[in-house]
């Protein structure tokens, strides 16, 4: 059973925008949706500063405290969301800058996770995370990402786009203890699955309309695409949101973990209970566009064509072509126009001049679009 | 005074350093007052000594530091070169040296070839360049292959175990690639630094004899690019690996900038290998003095009474030496003795020049407080902060920044797989502690520069950029290199 969509006449890949701030202060009347074609969103994360760079590795010293580390979150947070408002992105993320990497954030937050040493060198390496049990039925809420949300959706009226990294991703940085925790690798990812599942409806209660599960090692390890898949299921069971899967070749240290196709992921994503698919095809090449048609996809494709792997800003007759190739497997109001993957490790001015770039493209085939469709 | 001895391992054994006697000219110069006035407030300076390993260098036993901005001076001491010489001479240079500082700087007997500028920025790079680009000349003048001047007389890239051991583990990650059909139809691995191309061939020949035991017939789609900064290296290198002439390429290319002729390999490469190429690549020294971060600043020279020997036998003035030693960097020996017939008739007369120069230059060193760390560019897109955990370590600490080496280690670790791994055989520094204790260049090799590598720099670089770097003894015996290798964490 497929999620719940967005409603009305918007087109599929452009969720209803948020309801107004969560805090401080009473609900604000829901925005109307923007009907409008090829909408521009990014994956996830954001540029990371410098100095905030400096800042999380400096809470692992003693030399920044944690409160003054949460202040600087909030403050980076604020400033990611102007710069894709500013860069005419549609639908927005908060960024991930809360986040130390694509792991830690969640998986040391699943009930039951002990953390074996909590001091890193660089803060984007991972903790060393343990499971000694199994993981208990979860709670409301377990990993408490919706202030996150609420943070996000008080600052901006755009549509907003929240990931959690899957919960196949997530079981390959987890040591079990043994027996004593799961004999079976699939369940530990199916009871992460519920775990996020957990998360999603505390989110989804929170407001959020579009969620998006990452799973960034999945590429490295194509034989489990099945239990992965399953996996997404149990995560997005009878939440009632826009549901997107990102899956990319890996974006740790800007580095690809698989040189490969997306032919692993066909058939069995066909069965993902979501309704954008969200691929990387710049920095690659867009042969994996024909999986697209051959396997019949139906739903909303976010088109990576922004390359995350390098600071070089893509021309905007060349991400234009990129779009118009994809826009020859999928009808427009099924695309989504995407950077490759999150813009972590892209220095933020070229960030910024790539965003542009894309939402620019977009805008020209956009135009193109309609005036040969009045 | 601040005395600092750092080569503590030195002090004991066989051939300990009689420190007592090496010292005592050193503290009697400083004792005594000298005509006109106290050569220096004696609370203020700090004395460092070394023992200079390489016997080709561009140190003198003594020679005063001074700190930009008025800071204590050092009064840097070589004990090697203490250790034979007579102690009045020993006194005098003490003094010498001191009156010097007190009179704002050089000797006015050296014969000044550059301004200051940060170490890398030396002409001492652009002399090692020139060995690396005109080799063949050198070597017919020495009558020597550059490969006698490396540790043992070989490069350390020629041992079979290791190289099997390589080839074994690529095999392994190829078959598991193979199974999940994402082994790409081409494998390219990449050597800088080629030298005459035994390593090279013996890899090659080792890689055919396994890939046959193997049976998967990797060697097919086996591309081998060897690249070096001297054609006539690579020239020699091709003609070694002859046999396998239609799965090598050949690339001259400067290490520090392996992207420009390699991007299109980008995430392509399985394997890297590098020797004896980073200790060779320019580099700034920087040292914590009382808490305070300095650059090193040096500029060349040629002391008394080499120059005045070197402008005699060209039958020049003195001054006129330093426009020709330009000119030499500039052109080549080649191009100037064709230039200038009236000083070299000939190019081995030309060559002999290059070497006399080389032989005598020096190097006179002072410190430049940094105004932050971040100022400070590491490498392209690395700054200084990156430093900050080395220099943090307690006390006072002078360090190579390996610039050359950073910046080709961070331009070479893109062109990695997501399954790669580069290795490198070099003289790497692995513990920040080990600047405390000993010396670690710049020395001569025969024409070239050599500087041991900041390994936990590179290091922290790979850690950044996705890779855990590791070191380990190299496998012969009295051997000074160490296997420096990055994989890819995670």
């Amino acid at each position: 059973m497929r999620a719940m969509t967005a409603p009305g006449a918007t087109p599929e890949a452009l969720p209803a925008a948020a309801p107004g701030p969560a805090r401080p202060g009473p609900p604000a009347p829901p925005p109307q949706p923007t009907r409008m074609l090829l909408p521009t969103t990014v994956i996830g994360s954001w540029s990371v500063p410098d100095w905030l760079e400096r800042a999380k590795t400096g809470v692992h010293h003693g030399s920044v405290s944690r409160s003054q580390l949460a202040d600087m979150h909030d403050m980076a947070v604020k400033a990611a969301l102007k710069d894709q408002e500013v860069a005419g992105i549609d639908i927005v993320s908060d960024g991930e800058l809360r986040r130390d990497n694509d792991v830690d954030y969640l998986l040391a937050r699943v009930p039951g996770v002990e953390v074996r040493d909590a001091v890193k060198a660089f803060y984007f390496d991972y903790l060393h995370l343990h499971l000694p049990r199994p993981i208990p039925e979860p709670g409301p809420g377990p990993l408490g990402l919706v202030p996150d949300l609420e943070f996000t959706l008080a600052h901006t009226d755009r549509p907003v786009r929240f990931s959690m990294t899957g919960p196949f991703s997530l079981s390959r940085r987890l040591r079990c203890g043994g027996s004593a925790a799961y004999s079976e690798r699939a369940d530990l990812v199916r009871a992460l699955a519920r775990v996020l599942n957990a998360e999603a409806r505390a989110l989804a209660g929170a407001g959020a309309q579009l969620l998006q599960i990452d799973e960034p090692l999945l590429a490295g390890h194509p034989e489990d695409v099945g239990l992965a898949v399953e996996a997404v299921n149990i995560v997005t069971a009878d939440v009632p949101v826009t549901w997107a899967l990102h899956v990319c070749y890996g974006n740790r240290y800007a580095r690809p973990l698989w040189e490969g196709h997306y032919d692993f992921l066909f058939p069995a994503v066909l069965d993902a209970a979501v309704d954008q698919l969200l691929l990387e095809f710049a920095r690659k090449g867009d042969e994996d566009l024909q999986l697209i048609e051959r396997h019949r996809w139906d739903r909303v494709l976010g088109v990576g064509v922004l390359d995350v792997k390098t600071a070089d800003v893509e021309a905007i007759d060349v991400i234009e072509k990129r779009i118009e190739r994809a826009l020859q497997v999928v009808p427009a109001d099924r695309i989504l126009v995407t950077p490759d993957c999150g813009l972590r490790h892209v220095p933020a001015d070229a960030a910024r001049a790539k965003l542009r770039a894309m939402t620019s493209a977009a805008a020209a085939v956009r135009d193109r679009i309609q005036k040969e469709n009045p | 005074v601040q005395v600092e001895i750092r080569p503590a391992s030195r002090l004991r054994g066989k051939n300990a350093v009689d420190l007592t006697a090496a010292l005592a000219p050193v503290f009697g110069a400083l004792s005594t007052e000298s005509d006109d006035g106290p050569v220096t407030d004696l609370s203020r300076l700090r004395v460092v000594a070394d023992w200079v390993q390489y016997r080709n260098n561009f140190r003198t036993p003594v020679e005063l530091r001074p700190v930009v901005g008025g800071g204590a001076p050092e009064l840097a001491l070589d004990l090697r070169g203490l250790s034979g010489a007579e102690p009045d001479a020993v006194s005098t240079a003490v003094a010498a040296a001191l009156h010097a500082h007190r009179g704002g700087g050089a000797s006015a007997r050296h014969l000044t070839l550059e301004e200051w500028a940060p170490i890398r920025s030396s002409l001492i790079w652009a002399f090692n360049s020139l060995y690396w680009q005109h080799l063949q000349l050198w070597e017919e003048a020495t009558g020597q292959g550059y490969e006698s001047a490396l540790p043992g007389g070989q490069s350390d890239a020629r041992h079979l175990e290791p190289v099997r051991e390589t080839i074994g583990r690529l095999f392994a990650i190829w078959d598991s690639l193979a199974e999940r059909r994402a082994l790409p139809e081409e494998l390219y691995v990449v050597e800088l630094g080629v030298g005459n191309g035994n390593q090279a061939s013996t890899w090659l020949d080792t890689f055919v004899e396994m890939d046959r035991a193997h049976g998967r017939e990797y060697y097919r789609r086996l591309h081998y690019l060897m690249c070096d900064y001297s054609p006539h290296v690579l020239e020699l290198a091709r003609a070694t690996v002859g046999d396998h002439a239609e799965h090598v390429s050949s690339f001259v290319l400067d290490a520090m900038r392996p992207l420009t002729s390699l991007a299109f390999l980008k995430f392509k490469v399985f394997f890297v290998y590098i020797s004896n190429v980073y200790d060779n690549l320019p580099t700034d020294e920087i040292a914590t003095i009382g808490q305070r971060e300095h650059l090193v600043e040096a500029r060349a020279h040629l002391p008394e009474p080499e120059a005045a020997a070197i402008a005699a036998d060209l039958g020049i003035e003195r001054p006129a030496l330093a426009a020709l030693v330009q000119k030499l960097l500039r052109l080549g020996p080649a191009l100037l003795a064709e230039a200038m017939p009236q000083h070299f008739p000939d190019v081995p007369a030309a060559v002999q020049f290059w070497r006399a120069c080389w032989q005598a230059l020096k190097l006179q060193e002072r410190y430049v407080p940094l105004h932050g760390l971040d100022t400070y560019e590491i490498a392209p897109g690395i700054n200084g902060e990156l430093l900050r955990p080395l220099l943090s370590t307690g006390g006072d600490v002078r360090m190579h920044v390996s610039n050359g080496a950073a910046t080709s280690f961070a331009e070479t670790l893109p062109l990695l797989h997501p399954y790669g791994t580069l290795q490198c055989h070099d003289i790497v520094v692995t513990d920040p502690h080990q600047f405390r204790s000993g010396f670690r260049g710049p020395g001569k090799y025969d024409g070239s520069v050599v500087n041991w590598v900041n390994g936990p720099l590179l290091a922290h670089i790979g850690a950044r950029k996705g890779f855990d770097v590791s070191f380990a003894p190299f496998r012969r015996n009295g051997s000074n290199i160490i296997t420096m290798t990055a994989d890819v964490r995670d």
